[in-house]
């Protein structure tokens, strides 16, 4: 009787933990609404505003959470997010081809990607020590292409007439859908995704259930990849310039991201393909949130501060639940 | 009456959805061996490590010669005179054996300019082995040099030098073979006769009957019953530990032994560094094979070379039907099955629920068009592993870290049995499970060898090989040493022979 | 159920996100204006102007951000906001894009990851913008100038980089100088780029075979630094260079002090970094930057012996142009395109030369106080603003 009654109080003390950051998201979307509502701007713009800032965060840290759940890490996302929108603007520039723009965006980023994972299992070393090396690379090499290029005006760009029709929230929502729904469907629906959420949980017993380490390592930087190629895209359907700063806060931010939305960052059969668009979203409402309560006159890094002492409280509260406590035995 | 050491009143510990100890009182009285068994999950590590400072009681108070006694750590227990030896070890790889055994304490050494002498720490780690009787090691030696066994000797020597009061050994022997256990139990008796106590846990009754003074029965969280060494009957421990009368046979009754004719797999002419030297043995199907040996007599590898899991030097392993297994992934599209002996390592997720670890094996079982993963069917799958193999658990969705030991191994042959593996290889199926699972465990691979599955049984524990397989190969250094078939007469000092 | 839960919850949460965003252009024509955005803005209501900022730290940021929020802020009815730190354009369109739900009036920018896109932003939002720092490119220029919502820019071009570096250069060659180091600062920076294209030119060397703006200029494009091997002069030696800002940077500076140049040349930043060094081993050294307190002493106590620089207050002229554009007074060219002016470097090689910018430029009495901007505010002409400007 009293072991149903602690099996009933834990259960349900797991299930508001999981909610949690359901919850958070929709407390910071109320906060927000009354925040804007109350100073008498326009809310209207300010959820575009920030759609736009979260949908290319969002999308590329969905493809992420395949290589997070692996409980690896790819530092290089930021950088090859501006090397594939950087090559498909030279690309542009150079052919005057949409389409073959986009081609080339997309198999830079995937090709990248691949590459940071072919060599980690070429060479046997942890993939991230790669992505570390691909980030520098990448970037160099984009800094080095925008700048040979741009002159003085510093940057890259395609004409703003190009994609501008895509500029628009009804194209954004529906690639985020989409794209979202197929690593849904992979993520939880496919062989893939549960043997990738248990090769993160224990490698050496994947291994010895049969699951080929290196191949859903790939697999999981291939969809990585589609989703900087499709972050690079509306990156340039929302500015169509590139130059060397462009993305560089993707990287850091998609950790927080995936922390935001209740993801342990150590990956494994807690992994949730949700957490990045949730946690995603929460990130950017929360910033907003705090550029609007904190005067900029305080001094610049306030609301940075408080984000970070937000991010820390976050980890806490979803760490409840993974830090589990376990019997001696 | 002598006064006890120690009294520990109306402890009561619960873990996350478990009621591990429920008001629990028990002293320690100096000059005894006190055994405590239970199954898996009874409370039994749980009483002890509170004793040692490893957790803390939710209520309840610890009196230590009469003072209350809350240690805050295993480290301020054992300087207190309380030391726990773990079930799973506890040293660290990358460091020297001296430096494990001195760690946090090697300013008690001091060289020049603030360095540590490390000559005197060897020489003093050096005198601390000697003197539980480990003469093979040294205090330089590097840790990672060591094997299983002897790091756990370390272990036992690191907490002994401390002189303790009370010494808590958990689960160890099972890590260790005839030779440490020897030195173990001469130590535990050496404590006792110097008026110190120990707190023996084990789940082997034979070994606890012959090395325990008094002994003490838990089950679900509560003390069921204390024995004194006159009270001492194997059938009515193992009653009051598992609340009824044991139904059925223990090992399989028949003595004669069978197979099918079919080969299952064969392994051929393998050879693997020092482990293996051109090892041959043909598996049958039907057959239950026993591989028994020494910890290092290369049935270990054996096993995971079966598995695909480590490619040999030279030889190799092929199927009844011809395929060569040079992978894990051939061996699982094979239909063969491998339980480690390092189970939590290499047979479980732990942070993974008890579905994730039952169902990553069997995905193509109930995966619609082997591609498309529904909820429904996945539940459908491992709620029948889970209730043929009786796991006992919350639900589905509870983590396997939480489950006891025996469970644990259930859930693992649950992940191999569901997918319905043709070719089981099974090293140390039992180690660290209760004798109410072990029982469970060696009707199933009866039923299965009966469904003609070849069960290749690797094993330290010489009754179950002798209890349980058709075939019992012998293993030394390398090579097979002999072969025996199943028998009524077959005699351990016989078999032993042939492993040492 | 749990996870249903959490998908439809999730879903909700972003369709009403994306259902609230999508009423925005119908919706978006008609607010600006209640702001008061197309008519004169009322006497009573401040004019708000939002600033983007790439640099927040330093000296000349802060020194231009006081001179708005002190001195301007409290002597005409407007607000000034200054974003955060923006990292690149998508920043930049998002700040103005929420300066614009905010109902502002116009943008000043100082931030320069992509102008085209700010421009065009501002013109969607039907906000006033003009550029504070640095100028568009020609192509750019051209582009806009036409548009009713920029209202323009004026500050030094990339012609007035490249003078301000090539007058420095020749000021030591003419003075005697036999070696110098150079310190190229933030390479590929344009603004750098060409100030350092400038320092060559009138040191009198010559790059892979180019003397002028543009062949100099873009080859350092595209090496990405200056290439020793590349350098030909002529009675100045260039015995070291450097640039960037990283853990071997004292290194390289010292393996120049080291030689006992006759003169350290720096194209922006050396005044922050170096001062200190540079005082020390008794090295004249130069730079571009401001007129600052700082620098006041580096010139009286230390060896700094020439400084170009902008001065805090340089910034009010753009302002009251974006004022007049506010108020209904756009001040356009004859063709009706906006404003473009270059507006020079002051130079001072002593302290006296210093002190009299620097005295003339305080908080509370700049060189562009509030009786100077006066006589530029109102309906004025594109000729009074080059007047204006011209004339400090």
């Amino acid at each position: 009787m009293e072991q149903e009654a602690i099996l009933r109080k834990y259960k349900l003390r797991q299930r508001l933990i999981d909610l949690l950051p359901l919850a958070a998201l929709a407390a910071l979307f109320a906060i927000l609404c009354i925040t804007v509502q109350s100073k008498g701007y326009r809310l209207d713009m300010y959820l575009k505003i920030i759609f736009n800032e979260g949908v290319v965060l969002a999308v590329v840290a969905t493809g992420a959470v395949f290589i997070y759940t692996l409980g690896s890490f790819d530092i290089s996302l930021g950088a090859s997010t501006l090397f594939s929108a950087t090559l498909g603007v030279m690309t542009y520039n150079a052919t005057g081809s949409l389409p073959l723009m986009i081609l080339v965006i997309f198999g830079v980023a995937v090709g990248c990607s691949l590459l940071s994972s072919v060599l980690a299992s070429v060479f046997h070393i942890p993939v991230f020590v790669t992505t570390v090396a691909m980030m520098s690379v990448l970037s160099a090499i984009a800094a080095q292409i925008i700048t040979t290029n741009g002159g003085a005006v510093g940057g890259i760009s395609i004409p703003s007439a190009l994609v501008k029709p895509l500029d628009n929230m009804g194209f954004k929502i529906a690639v985020l859908a989409i794209f979202w729904l197929i690593c849904f469907f992979v993520f939880d629906f496919t062989k893939i995704g549960r043997k990738q959420k248990f090769l993160g949980g224990n490698p050496v017993c994947a291994q010895l259930t049969g699951i080929q380490v290196n191949k859903y390592a790939i697999i999981a930087f291939v969809m990585a990849g589609i989703g900087v190629g499709l972050g690079a895209f509306l990156t340039l359907v929302y500015t169509p310039s590139v130059t060397a700063t462009t993305a560089g806060s993707i990287g850091m931010n998609i950790i927080v991201a995936i922390v935001f939305g209740g993801m342990p960052i150590s990956g494994g059969p807690r992994s949730r393909i949700y957490s990045a668009l949730v946690g995603g979203f929460s990130y950017i409402l929360l910033n907003n949130i705090l550029k609007l309560v904190i005067d900029s006159n305080i001094g610049y890094g306030v609301s940075q501060i408080v984000s970070a002492v937000f991010f820390l409280a976050v980890v806490y509260v979803t760490g409840l639940n993974y830090r589990s406590q376990m019997l001696p035995r | 009456m002598k006064t006890p050491i120690l009294e520990m009143k109306h402890i009561r510990k619960t873990f996350a959805s478990t009621v591990a100890l429920g008001d629990v009182d028990l002293n320690v009285y100096p000059g005894e061996i006190r055994g405590l068994i239970g199954e898996n999950g009874s409370g039994k590590s749980t009483i002890s490590s509170i004793a040692a400072g490893m957790q803390k009681a939710d209520s309840g108070e610890m009196l230590y010669h009469g003072k209350t006694w809350t240690p805050g750590s295993m480290i301020e227990a054992l300087s207190g005179g309380i030391g726990m030896i773990v079930q799973e070890s506890g040293t660290i790889q990358g460091v020297s054996v001296a430096e494990n055994m001195f760690l946090g304490e090697t300013k008690q050494f001091p060289g020049p300019f603030g360095s540590i002498d490390r000559k005197a720490m060897n020489t003093k780690a050096d005198e601390a082995l000697r003197a539980i009787g480990i003469q093979n090691v040294s205090g330089a030696t590097p840790m990672a040099a060591l094997d299983f066994q002897t790091r756990k000797l370390v272990e036992i020597a690191k907490v002994v030098m401390k002189d303790p009061e009370i010494l808590v050994v958990d689960e160890t022997t099972t890590a260790l073979s005839q030779e440490g256990r020897q030195i173990l139990y001469d130590l535990m008796k050496r404590l006792r006769d110097e008026g110190k106590a120990v707190l023996f846990i084990s789940h082997d009754l034979e070994e606890i009957m012959e090395v325990c003074d008094t002994l003490t029965v838990l089950r679900d969280g509560a003390i069921i019953r204390h024995f004194t060494k006159d009270e001492f009957d194997a059938d009515q421990i193992r009653t009051s530990m598992i609340g009824r009368e044991l139904q059925g046979d223990y090992y399989r009754s028949d003595f004669t032994p069978s197979h099918w004719n079919e080969v299952a797999v064969e392994l051929r002419n393998v050879s693997f560094g020092e482990a293996l030297e051109d090892v041959s043995i043909t598996f049958r199907k039907g057959e239950i094979v026993g591989i028994g040996g020494l910890s290092h007599c290369g049935m270990h590898p054996l096993g995971k070379i079966l598995f695909g899991a480590i490619r040999p030097d030279s030889g190799e392993v092929v199927t009844g039907s011809g395929v060569r297994i040079t992978s894990e992934t051939v061996a699982m599209r094979e239909n063969f099955g491998y339980v480690s002996k390092d189970r939590d390592v290499e047979s479980l997720s732990l942070t993974a629920s008890i579905r994730d670890n039952i169902a990553i094996a069997g995905m193509e079982r109930y995966a619609v068009n082997n591609f498309l993963m529904l909820s429904s069917r996945e539940k459908v799958y491992v709620d029948k592993q889970i209730a043929d193999l009786s796991i006992k658990c919350a639900d589905r969705d509870q983590s396997v870290s939480q489950l006891s030991g025996g469970n644990k191994q259930k859930v693992v042959f649950g992940k191999w049995i569901g997918r319905g593996s043709e070719v089981l290889i099974l090293d140390c199926p039992t180690r660290g499970v209760d004798i109410g699972v072990k029982r469970a465990m060696y009707q199933l691979m009866a039923e299965l060898k009966k469904e003609g599955k070849s069960i290749i049984m690797i094993s330290e524990e010489m009754p179950e090989l002798m209890g349980m397989s058709d075939r019992l190969i012998i293993m030394k250094d390398g090579r097979i040493t002999k072969e025996f078939e199943r028998s009524a007469d077959l005699s351990d000092t016989e078999i032993i022979k042939y492993m040492i | 159920m749990k996870k249903a839960l959490a998908l439809i919850l999730a879903l909700v949460m972003v369709l009403a996100l994306a259902a609230c965003g999508n009423s925005a252009p119908a919706a978006s024509n008609d607010a600006p204006a209640a702001a008061g955005n197309d008519a004169p803005a009322a006497n009573d209501k401040p004019i708000k102007i939002g600033v983007l900022v790439s640099d927040v730290s330093g000296e000349e940021a802060l020194g231009f951000r006081a001179y708005y929020e002190n001195y301007i802020a409290k002597n005409y009815n407007v607000t000034f906001t200054y974003t955060e730190q923006l990292e690149d354009a998508a920043a930049e369109k998002a700040a103005i894009e929420k300066f614009a739900a905010q109902g502002y009036d116009a943008i000043l920018s100082l931030s320069a990851s992509d102008r085209t896109t700010q421009i065009e932003t501002c013109i969607a939002n039907g906000l006033y913008y003009a550029v504070v720092s640095g100028m568009l490119d020609d192509a750019q220029f051209e582009q806009f100038k036409g548009e009713q919502y920029f209202v323009g820019q004026i500050g030094p071009s990339m012609d007035t980089e490249y003078e301000a570096g090539y007058a420095m250069g020749k000021h030591f060659a003419d003075n005697g100088a036999k070696t110098v180091g150079i310190y190229g600062a933030f390479i590929p920076n344009p603004m750098h780029v060409y100030r350092t294209a400038g320092v060559l030119a009138g040191l009198g060397c010559t790059y892979g075979g180019a003397s002028d703006k543009d062949g100099i200029a873009g080859q350092l494009f595209g090496d990405q630094g200056v290439n020793m091997e590349k350098l030909e002069c002529g009675d100045v030696q260039v015995i070291g260079y450097f640039q960037g800002f990283g853990d071997t940077t004292f290194d390289e500076l010292f393996a120049i002090v080291g030689q006992q140049p006759d003169a350290f040349l720096s194209v922006g930043m050396a005044t922050t970094f170096f001062a200190d060094a540079l005082n020390g081993a008794k090295i004249p050294y130069s730079d571009i930057d401001s007129f600052t307190s700082g620098n006041a002493a580096n010139m009286a106590d230390g060896t700094l012996v020439y400084l170009a620089g902008k001065y805090s207050s340089s910034i009010g002229p753009i302002f009251a142009a974006v004022m007049n554009a506010v108020q209904g007074n756009p001040v356009r060219d004859a063709e009706g395109n906006a404003l473009s002016i270059s507006q020079s470097y002051l130079v001072a090689t002593d302290s006296a030369a210093f002190d009299s910018i620097f005295n003339g430029d305080k908080g509370d009495s700049p060189i562009f106080s509030k009786d100077v901007l006066d006589t530029v505010i109102g309906a004025v002409s594109y000729d009074d603003f080059v007047k204006l400007v011209e004339s400090k």
